[in-house]
């Protein structure tokens, strides 16, 4: 699906099926230099099974246009703006990472629009270090590189995959360099600024899952289970063995974790 | 696994986990047609690429989807389909991209079957070919047209051993919006691997050097996911709506696997030229010592150009790694660790000499393939172009006093000896004739 928001021409991803807006929507919201292929497997999943998924591309990333947004703020601002567009009420919102973050604050700035939250390998807070953001600013492949690297768990490392015969790293490169040169350092620069989400998971007043890999690096395990205490989760879904892309990764468990959850709001 | 591994770890652990019911540490060879479904709603999930899985063996299996990931992990690509044979790959790539009336720019120098599947096989369902000298780039630029959808050519050519300039042909084949197709069977991702140099899809045939020991035959079509599909509107195959998978748009649902996945729902679905498990286990077992046999090809072959070089009943020697190959300069700089294994030279006497030469080797052996562990000799002008006349063979870039020599593994005492009497045997023929 192609609209247009602020002048810039916006892709959604609706999982390959028409798109209702007043249908039960999910919005899935990617992390910091992905775009709605860091889904891939959870969109038609979803779409497939009566929901009406949306997985935008922020501007800049993926098939949108537009420059990249630069705060979190700004960013859960325009993924309910979207909403507005499309005529969309309310959804069920999951953040990926810094989708988590947004997603979060999308709860706090405009609770009545988010009816659940699932955040899957996230924090309250994803500080960067000024390495990566420096190698994001100036040698935007090296960063790539190495966020690739951390992020992905054994499986990708091993080249193993669920899906015959493809490559979760080589992939994830690809993935992350269609983006436009810029946008993962305008990401991680508003990753590294947001401080608020302890106060974003304190006002929540929906309900709240937390999807965690026990091996990830980015957003490590210790930091997910507190985030998971402070948005109410008791019985948060750890996934062994597993880094921090999640979604594509170990997409059975996401998905299990994930449809459990919607189907006990519904 | 943890950690960015190197290419001979790569060889032997990519794109397997051991199971957690049986921990086999080799890759098991999972012999079967089909696969059972938990219920219903799994089947269509299959059916949908909505979960990774199998379904019946045409489209994928356990074992070929381990090779087809070591392939990946390899190459540097984002994807691959491992098929029966390298012509089928060739022909699954092809037809993942072409339709009536598209046009492909092709190298002139390159095996026979490749030639003839543009020039006869693809012709006579409207797709077109323009033949250019594969290390003539200026020539490839011009001949790129409004409908071309794709370059192809082969980093070693067949068997003439011209070297395409990759990083040269893929400026100009992404200037002009046209993924550069490569086939790397004569140079392996050990020598040179040409994602990384400015290609888009790797093909190999998996029945030479990967597997090294001429006991199955395969093929690969690799996606380095580095060509944008959607910058133009030349590929509708993979940008509108695709038949065979509920009208999803290949480029908008998956991205830089677009074109890999078109192939396995469209060439493994409709012409289904799979690889047996069989062969795809021994294949793994292949690319298990895959840099230790190219090592010692490569050392091999040196010394077999030096043998060469100093013998009196060699009229000529062509290899990319000889100065005066016309092509050496681009060799050594895409290819540091050696330019392949097969040489051509000239056994002066002519056809009668060469095969006399033929004849005479006992050692190496006299057959059609190449890239075997064992040391592989063939004379075009007494075999595969027997009924061709001289002037026909020299356009071809062949000569009726050619042999062409797969290097193998041999001791390399035993094969100089092999060659020396046989060199006399030819001699003696030529000094006859």
């Amino acid at each position: 699906m192609k609209t247009t928001l602020n002048t810039a021409e916006v892709f959604a991803s609706t999982g390959g099926r028409e798109f209702n807006a007043s249908g039960d929507v999910i919005m899935f919201v990617h992390g910091s230099g992905q775009s709605h292929l860091g889904y891939m497997l959870q969109g038609r999943y979803f779409a497939n099974r009566g929901w009406d998924v949306l997985v935008p591309d922020m501007p800049a990333h993926g098939l949108s246009g537009g420059a990249p947004l630069t705060s979190i703020e700004d960013m859960a601002d325009w993924h309910v703006a979207l909403m507005d567009q499309l005529g969309v009420k309310s959804a069920h919102v999951v953040g990926h990472s810094q989708g988590g973050l947004i997603a979060l604050e999308m709860a706090r700035r405009s609770g009545d629009r988010v009816r659940g939250l699932s955040l899957v390998g996230c924090a309250l807070a994803i500080p960067v270090n000024d390495m990566l953001l420096g190698l994001a600013r100036d040698k935007e492949p090296a960063a790539i590189n190495a966020m690739v690297d951390w992020g992905h768990g054994p499986v990708g490392h091993a080249h193993d995959h669920t899906m015959p015969g493809q490559s979760h790293l080589y992939y994830g490169r690809q993935l992350m360099e269609a983006n436009e040169t810029g946008a993962l350092f305008a990401d991680l620069s508003a990753c590294a600024a947001y401080s608020t989400g302890a106060d974003a998971a304190a006002a929540l007043s929906c309900p709240a899952q937390a999807i965690l890999g026990q091996r990830d690096k980015m957003t490590p395990l210790k930091f997910g289970l507190q985030m998971a205490k402070a948005i109410g989760d008791e019985t948060p879904t750890v996934i062994p063995n597993a880094g921090h892309m999640l979604p594509n990764e170990h997409p059975v468990e996401v998905n299990r974790a994930l449809r459990t959850f919607f189907e006990a709001q519904k | 696994m943890t950690g960015d591994f190197k290419f001979d770890t790569l060889s032997l652990h990519a794109g397997h986990s051991p199971d957690s019911r049986h921990g086999s540490r080799a890759v098991p060879i999972h012999q079967t047609t089909s696969y059972v479904f938990q219920d219903s709603e799994h089947a269509a999930a299959l059916f949908n690429l909505e979960v990774g899985g199998h379904i019946y063996s045409r489209i994928s299996n356990p074992t070929v989807a381990v090779l087809e990931q070591r392939l990946c992990a390899l190459e540097g690509g984002i994807g691959a389909v491992a098929t029966s044979s390298g012509m089928s790959a060739l022909f699954l790539t092809v037809l993942a991209l072409c339709s009536q009336g598209d046009h492909i720019v092709s190298s002139s120098q390159m095996y026979g079957a490749n030639i003839n599947l543009f020039q006869h096989t693809l012709s006579r369902y409207g797709i077109t070919t323009t033949f250019v000298a594969p290390n003539d780039p200026e020539a490839i630029a011009e001949a790129i047209q409004p409908n071309t959808k794709m370059v192809f050519g082969e980093v070693i050519g067949n068997p003439g051993m011209d070297v395409m300039d990759v990083p040269a042909v893929g400026k100009i084949a992404a200037d002009a919006g046209v993924p550069l197709v490569i086939d790397a069977t004569f140079n392996t991702p050990w020598l040179m691997k040409p994602l990384e140099q400015g290609a888009n899809i790797v093909i190999h045939s998996l029945t030479k050097w990967i597997g090294g020991h001429g006991v199955a035959l395969g093929g690969v079509v690799i996606d380095g996911g580095n060509f944008d599909w959607g910058q133009n509107d030349r590929f509708p195959t993979l940008t509108e709506p695709h038949f065979g998978f509920q009208g999803v748009n290949l480029y908008e649902e998956f991205g830089p696997a677009a074109f890999i996945t078109r192939v396995r729902t469209e060439g493994m679905y409709n012409i289904g030229p799979s690889l047996s498990p069989t062969n795809a286990f021994h294949l793994i077992q292949g690319i298990e010592t895959l840099g230790l046999r190219m090592e010692r090809h490569m050392t091999n072959t040196q010394k077999m150009l030096e043998f060469l070089q100093g013998h009196e009943a060699i009229s000529w020697i062509k290899h990319p790694s000889l100065p005066d190959h016309p092509d050496h300069e681009v060799a050594k700089r895409l290819m540091p660790k050696g330019a392949g294994s097969i040489i051509g030279c000239g056994i002066k006497g002519g056809r009668d000499a060469g095969r006399a030469f033929i004849e005479s080797v006992s050692v190496a052996s006299h057959l059609a393939n190449v890239g075997d562990a064992k040391t592989l000799v063939i004379h075009p002008g007494s075999t595969t172009h027997s009924h061709i006349t001289p002037e026909a063979m020299q356009a071809a870039g062949l000569s009726d006093d050619m042999i062409r020599i797969s290097v193998g593994l041999e001791d390399f005492d035993d094969l100089k000896a092999d060659f020396t009497q046989a060199l006399k045997k030819a001699s003696k023929v030529g000094e006859s004739t």
